[in-house]
């Protein structure tokens, strides 16, 4: 079926050809999403947001400019193809400039997207999923003061692009994603954790994990304490290695930044610059995958690109601009934030291959190290330096944990991190920027106090 | 939009709704990015819709539309009401919505309007800034340099009789270089943003900081990683704010309260850190990032004193919190967008000045370390948890400012930091920031003066 969005955006194209542009592109997005949210224990917000909107890029010579607005209405639209074209022709030429894509390229179709039990789902169903959430969480906290925090979101839209070399596609797509944050008491002591799961598909989601997990975690980090710092091993659980590699690894192989200079990892394609034991891969076209889509934000077709092969760097992630600027092929992964925004980089699905063992096996093999369950911080891309406060994690002796941590910091470089990976567990999940399991650092400055 | 907004909240009335209100916003963006010397992104935008809640004994329920409309406000009334009411069956705690009602229409003239200047002047101020950090230093091997300006008009009514039509102004300009010396490589930020029209822009500090950037970043090329340990820490007056922000700010943003989200439930009234330490949140200050007359549920805004002499005695309110705490509202409440439910926030946040010399802080200090404005922080309120990185800052040996560091990270505890804070200088300046919530990111501007914090973890290398 083809989108009504299509037409919308061919008639904008038409409109800024006719304003003299050399090519042009209309990126249009359409949804509907619910969320409810808890708090305290009870249900308290039901939200629902219908969003549409427009965004054109236009080229004079290679001049480009952008405008968009958050409406489908014709004057609405005129005026942003107006507005963008006064940009570009205020621009400044931007030599490396070539082309947007066209449509020679193949076509693959991306499978397990969009899910009609999920695109179907009422407010009061997905208030339901919430309640069961809850209810698991609650069940395991009885014996403690708690508050839970929690929320559901699912959404269905479709996003549609249109440019003036031939580019027509659109496509639909499903996400439903949920979580608990229970807040404990015991004493003089408060702590928190979290769980959440992330799929396009209704029937993946299983509220009562999600429920339980959050509760057991959270006890898990009641009495933290700080311990002696210096050099140790560092045990980076799935939500942890997703924040330092789904940043801190996906950043520095934007082609982009490396192109700037701004990366960490310069003139390495074909080097090793990890361990053995690291293999990654970038898959836009992994079925179900959260990052999944038949084309990328300028409709170039997706493809599954070997980032990282035996810790040797195989490839960076481009669009079509920095893959024309470096005469290198286009690898579908240009990305933008809906219709608001012009396309940059950014990873699919980034995949890292599991190994062996799980969570609690690699512990075991730990003599001292720490846990780090999760962190918020990111490295310094330029430098590769990472300075980075464990969220949520413990200390690890003679192979078993010994209490949660709190005030503690790990230090080191990226470059040093890739290379200290000594395991990569076999526990993979699927977080909202990547796929991957437990890695083990070997060693890394902890500071604590 | 008075007559638009009126539709909708008697139609969420009728359907049953004991409280709603609206928010209509049209507001306009630019952003000018160069990259090299060359445009990288020219971006204008429209935010142009209508958001509203509808409320029943405890149950929120929140849609926006942008089909504005009688027909289509009167649609958006109903539905959400509905959904609000299919809400309440599942709420179990009960509660009321209600505060005193607020009637203002105020505009904002700035005396040069973003309307009133032409793109290509935008255009060539940006180019200025990216040749001039260009050409601080040879050494400088990529420039990137982004302008935006913001322009809103908002229009916010309620059922208790709330009608604000307010608007505001907001531009910046950022220099982010690059520097390059053999195999060591740099980068770092600058960047000016107040409340006002692009007259801004003309004030010498926006129209050097390329220059600015550009030594910075020349000067990080001979910097070296901090050494992790527990150190004595002079926090500059960004970094300060950063830190009262981050460490403190968030944890008495009041919907922690009802939520029991926050280390800090049982402490109002109660000390928090010691008698030379006040913390204010003050969003009434002319011609800051973080000021507004009004805020997004139509509360006239008032001056939050936090801390006072190291008491905690307030806290940020939206109209839901000042009702279940029995407390009036101070105007806390801010969105991103009219697609955006309004959540309290800080707006512009800062220690209060104390009796310290800068030069003689240092001195006494002996051993520590100085950290100097932030690359970004976090927070976790309900585990007491906080933490944020320096871009750059100074060894203190011998009472001495000595090496230069790097991307020096503290981390520590809401509830034991402020008590660490033993001094506390005469300086003062505010910075520009953007905080960020729930997924709404809303300006702020965050500062003080120099302080000092004992004995707390400094990550490194």
């Amino acid at each position: 079926m083809l989108s009504p969005l299509l037409a919308i955006g061919e008639k904008a194209i038409t409109l800024a050809e006719k304003m003299g542009a050399s090519q042009a592109e209309a990126y249009l997005a359409q949804s509907r999403s619910f969320e409810i949210t808890a708090e305290n224990n009870s249900i308290k917000n039901a939200c629902e947001t219908r969003d549409a909107g427009i965004g054109i890029r236009t080229i004079v010579g290679k001049k480009i400019g952008f405008a968009y607005v958050t409406t489908l209405n014709d004057s609405d639209i005129e005026e942003a193809v107006t507005n963008s074209m006064s940009l570009a022709r205020a621009s400044i030429a931007d030599p490396d400039f070539v082309t947007l894509p066209n449509s020679e390229s193949s076509h693959h179709s991306a499978r397990g997207i969009f899910d009609k039990e999920l695109d179907e789902l009422t407010s009061e169903e997905t208030t339901g999923l919430l309640i069961r959430a809850i209810d698991a969480c609650k069940g395991s906290l009885d014996k403690w003061s708690h508050a839970i925090e929690a929320a559901v979101q699912s959404s269905s839209g479709v996003n549609a692009i249109v440019n003036s070399l031939g580019i027509v596609k659109s496509e639909r797509k499903t996400c439903i994603s949920i979580y608990t944050y229970p807040i404990i008491k015991d004493g003089k002591d408060q702590t928190a954790s979290y769980e959440y799961q992330v799929s396009r598909r209704l029937n993946e989601i299983n509220p009562e994990w999600v429920g339980t997990n959050a509760a057991e975690l959270a006890r898990g980090f009641l009495r933290p304490k700080t311990i002696d710092g210096g050099e140790m091993s560092v045990l980076f659980a799935p939500l942890g290695a997703s924040a330092i590699l789904g940043r801190g690894l996906a950043d520095a192989v934007n082609a982009d930044e490396v192109q700037m200079g701004r990366s960490y990892i310069t003139d390495a394609l074909g080097e090793g610059i990890a361990s053995e034991k690291l293999e990654i891969v970038d898959d836009g076209l992994l079925p179900g995958g959260i990052g999944t889509r038949s084309f990328d934000a300028e409709g170039f077709p997706s493809q599954r690109t070997s980032v990282i092969k035996a810790g040797v760097l195989r490839s960076l992630l481009h669009n079509s601009y920095t893959a024309n600027k470096e005469n290198v092929d286009n690898t579908g992964n240009a990305s933008r934030p809906s219709y608001s925004g012009l396309p940059d980089i950014s990873t699919t699905n980034f995949i890292v291959s599991p190994g062996k063992g799980d969570l609690n096996e690699l512990i075991s093999e730990l003599d001292e190290g720490v846990v780090c369950r999760n962190t918020g911080d990111s490295p310094n891309l330029t430098t590769g330096d990472l300075s980075a406060m464990i969220g949520e994690g413990y200390y690890v002796k003679n192979g078993e944990i010994q209490h949660a941590l709190k005030n503690t910091l790990i230090g080191i470089n990226m470059r040093d991190l890739l290379r200290r990976i000594s395991h990569v567990g076999s526990d993979s999940r699927t977080t909202f920027s990547m796929v991957t399991p437990s890695i083990v650092i070997e060693g890394a400055t902890i500071t604590s106090g | 939009m008075e007559d638009l907004a009126r539709i909708a909240i008697e139609s969420a009335l009728k359907t049953g709704a004991r409280f709603s209100d609206v928010r209509i916003e049209n507001s306009a963006t630019t952003i000018i990015e160069l990259n090299d010397g060359v445009s990288k992104q020219s971006l204008s935008s429209r935010i142009k819709g209508a958001g509203m809640r509808a409320f029943v004994d405890g149950a929120w329920a929140f849609a926006q539309t942008t089909d504005l409309t009688g027909d289509g406000m009167r649609s958006m009334g109903r539905s959400v009401a509905k959904m609000a009411l299919a809400t309440r069956e599942k709420t179990t705690e009960r509660f009321a919505i209600d505060g005193p009602s607020f009637q203002d229409r105020l505009h904002y003239s700035a005396r040069k309007p973003f309307s009133s200047i032409s793109i290509d002047e935008k255009m060539a101020f940006a180019k200025m800034i990216d040749d001039q950090t260009r050409d601080y230093d040879r050494r400088i091997s990529s420039t990137r340099t982004v302008y935006t300006d913001l322009w809103t008009e908002l229009y916010v009514a309620n059922s208790l009789g709330t009608s604000i039509y307010t608007e505001n102004a907001i531009p910046r300009i950022i220099s982010a270089p690059t520097a390059k010396d053999g195999i060591n490589r740099q980068s770092t930020f600058k960047s000016l943003s107040l409340r006002g029209g692009y007259e801004v822009m003309s004030a010498s500090e926006a129209q050097n900081i390329g220059t600015a950037a550009g030594e910075l970043v020349i000067d990080l090329l001979s910097s070296v990683c901090a050494k992790g340990g527990v150190y004595d820490v002079v926090m500059d007056p960004i970094l300060n704010g950063v830190m009262v922000h981050e460490a403190f700010g968030h944890a008495v943003e009041a919907d922690n309260w009802p939520a029991h989200a926050t280390v800090l439930e049982d402490r109002i009234g109660t000390e928090v850190g010691p008698d030379n330490l006040s913390i204010t949140d003050d969003p009434t200050l002319e011609g800051m990032r973080g000021s507004y007359e009004y805020d997004w549920e139509g509360t006239r805004a008032t001056r939050r004193h936090l801390v006072t002499n190291g008491i905690l005695t307030e806290l940020l309110h939206g109209l839901e919190t000042a009702t279940r705490l029995d407390l009036e509202p101070n105007g806390a409440a801010r969105s991103q967008s009219f697609m955006h439910e309004p959540l309290p926030r800080m707006s512009n946040t800062y220690m209060e000045t104390g009796d310290w010399q800068v030069d003689e802080l240092i001195q006494d200090t002996k051993n520590g370390i100085i950290l100097c404005s932030p690359n970004y922080g976090y927070t976790q309120s309900a585990k007491g948890q906080f933490m944020f990185q320096a871009s750059y800052g100074y060894v203190i040996e011998n009472g001495e400012k000595g090496q230069m560091v790097r991307d020096v990270s503290l981390a520590g505890n809401i509830l034991e930091v402020l008590a660490k804070v033993d001094a506390v200088c005469k300086d003062f300046l505010l910075d520009a920031g953007t905080c960020s919530k729930g997924g709404q990111a809303v300006p702020t501007m965050a500062g003080g003066p120099h302080a000092r914090i004992r004995k707390v973890p400094v990550g490194g290398m």
